[in-house]
Order: structure tokens, then sequence, then C-alpha cells
């Protein structure tokens, strides 16, 4: 067994990109995330690991550090909440099209704009449907506990290199705030720079004699050959979507209804289970792990079974449940219920809505 | 007449400018006195009320808007240059007031509270600088001594801070004072000379963070050390300082220097004599870099220099081209370059 330690969800996260072997860490102070960065900074990982860390000047130059820093062919980490993830939209869109691997987590408060500092769940479209333009996609992983914040920091650098893509890890201001157990991995080791040159000739890290000249670009001024390369994109997501695709379920063999939750939205689902059961109510839950690549066979597996409804449960104004229409295509309900602004819905409310939407409706 | 409407006089006080809303920030914080200090000023400047717009980023000071009884726009972190550009290019007759602290404009915002200076709309721009991340509760800012120990740097910074001033100077800026958050009849006076000025006048305010980093300005502003440290600056008077008034600034070589003055023949004829208004940059810039324990800090208006507005070039260009311009109309517009009349 690992080591055991109470900590913050944004400890738990600066904690395993440490233990990761990730080379650096650019971030910027932003409520309720500001702890990763300051963790990162106390426990001196120049020492630990040799982990660069670095307080930058705004969001934006994070992005861009990520983009250079990522290039070389190092293990990059930043992390931020939804404004500062806003601004690092444009970054993500060209680190996706360079094809650049990273890592980059949000622990999302309520908007829009500057909204406030609680939990919320409402980046979910940003992160899933890509907030930056043109056609790039996110792995996004969203962890439902500060054991998953830790773990997912691994998985997470291990996507990002597998398919050179830049992997999102989508939290939100309760996990990040909340102290639990964590059962800490053991430190790995940080890539020497010989390993890195063997193992990534796509990055910048220096030109060996008799090698072609490496530019890490998104741009393209031939059409065609930036169709070639769309399409290369597209059969790596394809890809990604046939073969990493997360989810978890609870009490669903038996279940007439299906709750669809994530994050610490699917914590709440899992006492409204609890609640719903008492009174006779047969009903599941579904936990996407991932957000992209979505568990649409999952879902549909469900559908197939006859389920007589799913209510997607997050703290949004409705934004997941349209990825679960797109899969039961009218053929079974599927509602939302969630609170918002920052206000966590309770496990006694969503009994209800489950109640009054899928039930009674 | 009776259709005529009379103006009423401006009798406006204090009170027409203070705000109903709760103000949080902490006890013994610097932002209370600034916001005395802005409320003493608006009433005295002739401007009706529903003239003044209060613009703010992101941060501690960034919650003033809310603290005036006047409209105003709380915008994005760093870009409350950029929105206060937009307010008085699209509305040029209203009293624009930008507060920013260190982290909103020297970091984030860097690089559009250059290019508003360097546009020069005419903006008051309040700089609060107590060299610390406040409102995330103490990491490093850029205004940050080297060194500094903070939640982000328990090891020490080692970044090279900015000087405000020497970066206003360096993007051409017109305006330039300080002032520190200790003294409410010193912040009153030169926010008033920044409200007269026209043009981006930017006033820095040393002010302390009672919680994050307390005493920082302490050299400059505490009871026993203020008057060795601080050289307020007036136009046309020499640049004595200290308790005795027997201090003052030279010019040596290219270099600023303290004297004293009755020491090796010095004499009060030889002291430097403030000029805010001469266009050459380069005293004002050193004054602006001055820092005890070398030297006293600056205060006052540092720079001050008569220029065009960016509101008064664009609007000048447009009544320009109303008149001039041979198209009057969208018809016109539609018949000029590649468009012909089918026959």
């Amino acid at each position: 067994m690992g080591e055991l330690k109470l900590m913050k969800g944004n400890e738990a996260l600066a904690e395993a990109a440490i233990r990761a072997g990730a080379d650096a860490y650019f971030g910027y102070p932003i409520t309720p995330q500001s702890e990763v960065i300051e963790y990162l900074m106390s426990e001196k990982p120049e020492e630990r690991t040799g982990m660069v860390v670095l307080q930058a000047e705004s969001e934006v130059a994070s992005i861009n550090m990520l983009y250079g820093a990522g290039g070389t062919g190092k293990k990059v980490m930043t992390s931020s909440s939804s404004p500062g993830i806003s601004l690092m939209q444009e970054g993500l869109s060209y680190i996706a099209g360079a094809e650049i691997p990273c890592v980059v987590a949000n622990v999302v408060r309520g908007g829009p704009g500057l909204g406030d500092i609680q939990p919320a769940q409402s980046d979910y479209f940003q992160a899933v449907k890509g907030g930056g333009h043109g056609d790039y996609r996110l792995i996004v992983l969203a962890p439902s506990s500060v054991q998953e914040m830790s773990d997912f920091v691994p998985l997470s650098f291990d996507l990002a290199f597998k398919y050179r893509t830049p992997v999102m890890i989508i939290s939100d201001g309760l996990i990040g705030q909340m102290m639990e157990k964590v059962e800490l991995f053991d430190q790995m080791d940080r890539l020497t720079d010989e390993e890195v040159i063997e193992k990534y000739p796509w990055a910048t890290n220096g030109k060996p004699v008799g090698k072609e000249r490496r530019i890490l670009t998104s741009l393209d001024l031939d059409p065609h050959k930036l169709e070639k390369h769309n399409h290369h994109l597209q059969a790596k997501y394809r890809e990604i979507e046939e073969k990493e695709v997360l989810s978890e379920t609870l009490h669903c063999d038996d279940a007439e209804y299906i709750m669809v939750a994530y994050g610490s939205s699917a914590r709440i689902a899992q006492k409204t289970i609890q609640l719903a059961r008492e009174e006779g109510i047969k009903v599941g839950l579904i936990r996407p792990i991932t957000l992209w690549p979505y568990p649409k066979k999952e879902i549909e597996k469900y559908v197939q079974k006859g389920i007589k409804g799913f209510l997607s449960v997050e703290m949004s104004m409705g934004q997941m449940v349209e990825d679960i229409r797109l899969v039961v295509e009218g053929r079974t309900k599927v509602e939302h219920f969630g609170r918002v602004g920052g206000v966590i819905h309770s496990p006694e409310e969503v009994l209800e809505a489950l109640k009054q939407k899928l039930i009674g409706g | 007449m009776e259709n005529i409407i009379e103006t009423p006089k401006l009798a406006l006080t204090k009170k027409d400018f203070e705000s109903d809303r709760m103000v949080k920030w902490c006890p013994g914080c610097g932002d209370h006195a600034i916001l005395k200090a802005v409320e003493n000023v608006f009433p005295e400047l002739g401007i009706p009320k529903e003239n003044f717009v209060v613009v703010s980023g992101i941060g501690c000071s960034s919650r003033f808007p809310y603290y005036m009884n006047t409209y105003g726009v709380h915008g994005i972190h760093g870009r409350a240059a950029a929105l206060a550009t937009g307010v008085k290019l699209a509305n040029p007759e209203l009293s624009v007031w930008m507060i920013t602290g260190d982290g909103d404009s020297m970091a984030i915002g860097g690089n559009h509270f250059i290019h508003v200076v360097r546009r020069n709309p005419d903006i008051n721009i309040l700089l609060f600088n107590n060299k610390i991340y406040g409102l995330t509760k103490g990491q490093f800012s850029p205004t940050s001594p080297e060194g500094s120990k903070t939640k982000t740097s328990p090891q020490g910074t080692y970044e090279a801070p900015f000087n405000p001033g020497e970066l206003v100077i360096g993007a051409h800026g017109k305006f330039f004072a300080r002032v520190v958050d200790t003294n409410i009849k010193m912040m009153s006076q030169v926010f008033t000379e920044a409200a007269k000025h026209k043009g981006t006048s930017v006033v820095e305010i040393l002010e302390n963070c009672v919680i994050f980093n307390n005493q920082i300005h302490a050299l400059i502003t505490s009871r026993d050390t203020k008057d060795e440290n601080q050289l307020f600056l007036e136009a046309g008077e020499p640049m004595i300082f200290g308790k005795e008034r027997d201090k003052g600034i030279v010019l040596r070589g290219t270099n600023l220097e303290v004297v004293k003055i009755g020491e090796n023949g010095i004499t009060e004829k030889d002291i430097l004599v403030h000029d805010p208004h001469t266009e050459d940059s380069g005293i004002h810039v050193m004054l602006a870099s001055m820092m005890p324990p070398e030297f006293p800090a600056a205060l006052g208006v540092i720079r001050s220099v008569k220029s065009h507005t960016f509101e008064e070039l664009v609007w000048n260009s447009v009544e320009h081209e109303k008149k001039t311009s041979k198209l009057k109309n969208v018809d016109d517009l539609l018949h000029t370059g590649n468009t012909w009349v089918k026959q």
C-alpha cells in the first residue's frame, strides 16, 4: 500500500504531478485552485525531483510556456480555474493542432464571466466541445474524489504522450478544496534528456546530425495539406474514442431509472440512490470518468435494456444532458437537474427532481 | 421663457458618492483611505455625478466600483485599461477612472497598461501598489522586491520587479504621480491634479496590505522614518526633504545624488528644481526610480506634460473626414470603387 495522507484535492493534484515525474508546472494564482502552485512551491520539487515550478504573469503566459516546454518532449502541466482556463483556449487549440502532449487541470467555479469562487460544472461544453477554435478534441478526465485527483495525473500524462494531445482534468471547487484520505502512488522517475531524445523524435530536443529539422506548428497555408492534417487528427480522435473511454456504474443492474453524473455530482448522486432505494425507487448511476471520449456505449446498453429514463445531474444549466440525448435519440426520456452559480444540489433535491421529471411526469 | 430648463448648480458633497454597499476590505487595508480620498475629490471636480464612470479589473482594488455611488464597470482581469479606453472613446464626455493594482496592471494587464499610456486617452488610473496578490491570498506580484518570500516563493523570488513609474514614462506617458496611502490630504491633492490633466494620468499609490505584505512601504510611510524617505515634489520648488529640511537632490554627472545643505559648500541654490512639465523625461524617470534606503521616494506629481488626447485625435479625424469626404451617405459609398450602373 502506498503512503496515506489527508489532503485537499488541489494538494493531491500537485503532489501527484511531482510523483508522476513531471518536468515543469506553470501557473497563475486563481481561487479556488491557488493551492496547487502554493503546494508545489512549498514542496521544493526542484530538490525532490528537479521539477521546475514557475508563477507566470497570466494564464496566457502559462499555456504558452506549456506549448514551449511540452514541445521539447518534457512532461508539463498547468492548472487554473474557469476564467483562467478561458484565457488558455487559444493556446489549447494551437497545442492540439501542433500535437504537443500536456496536462491542464480546471478546478471549475461558478460562471459565466467572473462568476464566483464556489464549485460548478458549467465548463463542460468548453472542455468537451472545444473551447478554442478549429476541429480538435481534448481528452477530458473528471475526478470525483481526492484520490482520483492524484490518480488521474499519471493517467493523463500517459494519454497525453500516447496520443500527442493535450489532456484536461476537470474538477471543481468542491473536489479541489475538500480534504479526503488519499493513497499516494510511488515516485516515478523523470526521464533523462537522452531518454526524451530517444523516445520523442517529434520534439524540439536538439538536432542530431543527419536528422530533419523540426518545427512545431499548427499552421499549413496549403489547404489540402491542412485538410490532410485534420483527417490525421480525426483518425487519432476516433482511436481514442475506441480505446480510452472510462466510466463506472452503480446499482444499474436492476435499475428502472438511471442518473448520469460526473465529479462532485456523482458523489451526491450516490446518496440519492440510497434515499431513493429506501423508498423503493430503483435508480442507478452511470458516472462518466472520461467526459471525452464520452461513454456512449454504456448509455446505449441501458437504452437497449429498456431503462425508463435518464436524469443528467450536473451543476450547470444542462450541458452534459445534450450528450446523453445524442446517444438516446428520443428512445426514452432524458431530463436534466442541477443547481448553478456555485450552489451545490442536495441529494434530497436530486431525488425530488427524479420523481418530478422522470417518475411522476 | 417657460421652456428653458434651468441647469441645477453642482453642489455635490462627499455623501453623494458614498455607496450603500458594505465595504469588504480587511480592517486596516490601505484601500479604505484611498476610497475616502476619492470621495473627497469627486465632488470638487465640477463634473456632474452621472458623468463619472469607475472601471476596474480583478483584485482587491477592483472592488472599487461597488463602493462608489457612480456608474461602474467591473471588467476582466488585466483588461480594465482596454475597457476604459473603450468607454472614453465612445463617450468622451465621461470622467473615466480606472482602478487597478500591481497584479492587475503590471502582470496580466501589462500589455494593455503600456498601450493605454501610449495612446493617451483622458482617463485617470489609480494604481494600488501593495507589491503582493492580496485577493488570492499572498502570492508575489511583478512589483514584489527581488527575494520576496511569499506563498509561491517560499525561497524568495528571483525576478526583477517593475517600477510602475519607469514603465509609464518608458511608454511615453505624459502624467505620472506617486502618493502614500497614509496621507489622505496628499492623495486628494494629487488625485485632483490627475483629474485635471488632459490625457492618461497614472497615480501610483504605495499601499499597505495589512494581511499579506504588512509594512512593505514602512520606510516611506512610518512615522519615524517618513521624513527622511519622502520627497514631496512641487513644480518650481527645489527638491528638499528631511525632518530638518536640510537634504536635497542634485544632479552629479548623469546621476541623481542626495546631498546635505550646508556641507561641502552646498547651498539651496545647488538643489535641483522640479519641472514636471518638461518634455524631456530624463530627470522624471530618475526621480521615479529613486527608492530608500539610498534615496527618498519621490512623491507628488513627477511628470505632467501637455499633449493631445487620443479621443481628440480620433474625433478630430472623424470630423475632418465628415467635412472633406466626397461620401455623404450610404448611396455614395455603394457607388465607389468597383461598382457600376447596369445600363
